[in-house]
């Protein structure tokens, strides 16, 4: 019985499985905490958890499932290029503000793990946390952190802003739409993207653009930033 | 459909050559992602061609990264032992995030 978990199509159906069913949970709720990725992952660790099946067991087939974060990443490439006119009478002061915001992120939140004297694994893990989750994972690997740690934590955060992201945003005299989605964009990605088309389709894809830019940003300069901050990883 | 992954394997691989041919400090992905928006800017490919690829893989982009949330689990004793710091950081952060990009397209945007 046991090694029917090893292969790899019991990652690939549970996942799938989990997926589907955490849509169609969704459709019938429609709440954000009942976010589609939150409750898969939370659906399959308890099955996992439940038949004591470790991560690497279920991973056997999980990694055929997300191989395809990298030519998803390309796929944003064509997306920005669709999308990227729609933009263009504000796209100077598109680009500073997303820059800014998310230079701004990155170095917060390094700045404060740091102060509150958290592990550095844990700083390298978080420092991408504004970004997409297959960039954020791609920086994670490369500037030595946990890319599990940072998958979660990105998510959190996506939902966060998901959540609460034009309630702030409002509070802090934000009003404007596209100001709203660019923000949500940049600060929260996709999950974040996914309520800035709530607002609109402009601000909607005034967030997508956002997530594709910070994703950039954020790729290009994190591995400096912590380098800057926590000096060289071994 | 198959044309448009093609495509995006080839730009992809094209980016992880680059990356280790320069040794540059950026993934693979990013750089494939920027080579694609530039051969669809200079007409290289055609969006067309791509577009029936990069539409499904974004569609079902969320279910890709389950696998690396559900590896989460391998690591909830460090993430409960400091979860307060965390959540406190990755608020005060998106926060701040949020407010600086929002408020400059506010100010001076159209």
């Amino acid at each position: 019985m046991n090694d029917l978990f090893n292969v790899p199509v019991f990652g690939v159906s549970i996942t799938l499985a989990a997926y589907f069913f955490a849509i169609n949970l969704r459709k019938k709720w429609n709440y954000v905490l009942l976010n589609p990725v939150l409750i898969s992952v939370a659906v399959i660790i308890i099955f996992l958890l439940i038949f004591n099946i470790d991560f690497e067991t279920y991973n056997i087939g999980g990694k055929y499932i997300s191989f395809f974060l990298g030519p998803s990443v390309v796929a944003l490439g064509v997306f920005f290029y669709e999308k990227y006119e729609e933009v263009k009478e504000n796209l100077k002061v598109f680009l500073v503000a997303v820059f800014t915001g998310g230079i701004f992120g990155i170095i917060s939140i390094i700045g404060f793990l740091i102060l509150m004297n958290i592990p550095e694994v844990l700083i390298r893990s978080l420092a991408a946390k504004s970004v997409t989750t297959p960039i954020a994972i791609e920086i994670s690997k490369l500037v030595a952190g946990t890319p599990e740690i940072t998958a979660g934590m990105v998510i959190a955060v996506g939902i966060f802003g998901n959540a609460f992201g034009p309630y702030i945003l409002k509070k802090l005299g934000i009003s404007n739409k596209l100001a709203i989605g660019a923000a949500l964009g940049t600060a929260a990605h996709g999950i974040g993207t996914a309520r800035a088309f709530e607002e609109g389709k402009l601000p909607g894809v005034y967030s997508g653009l956002a997530m594709c830019i910070n994703g950039i940003i954020t790729a290009l300069v994190t591995p400096y930033l912590l380098q800057l901050f926590l000096g060289n990883f071994t | 459909m198959l044309k448009g992954l093609l495509y995006i394997f080839g730009f992809l691989i094209a980016g992880e050559l680059l990356t280790r041919l320069f040794n540059l400090p950026v993934a693979g992905n990013i750089i494939g992602m920027l080579l694609i928006f530039i051969a669809l800017k200079l007409k290289i490919i055609k969006l067309k061609d791509v577009k029936p690829a990069s539409d499904q893989l974004i569609k079902y982009l969320v279910v890709f990264f389950i696998p690396y949330g559900v590896g989460l689990m391998v690591y909830f004793k460090l993430i409960a032992e400091y979860w307060i710091p965390l959540s406190l950081g990755l608020v005060f952060s998106s926060i701040l995030s949020l407010y600086i990009s929002g408020i400059i397209l506010q100010k001076f945007g159209k």
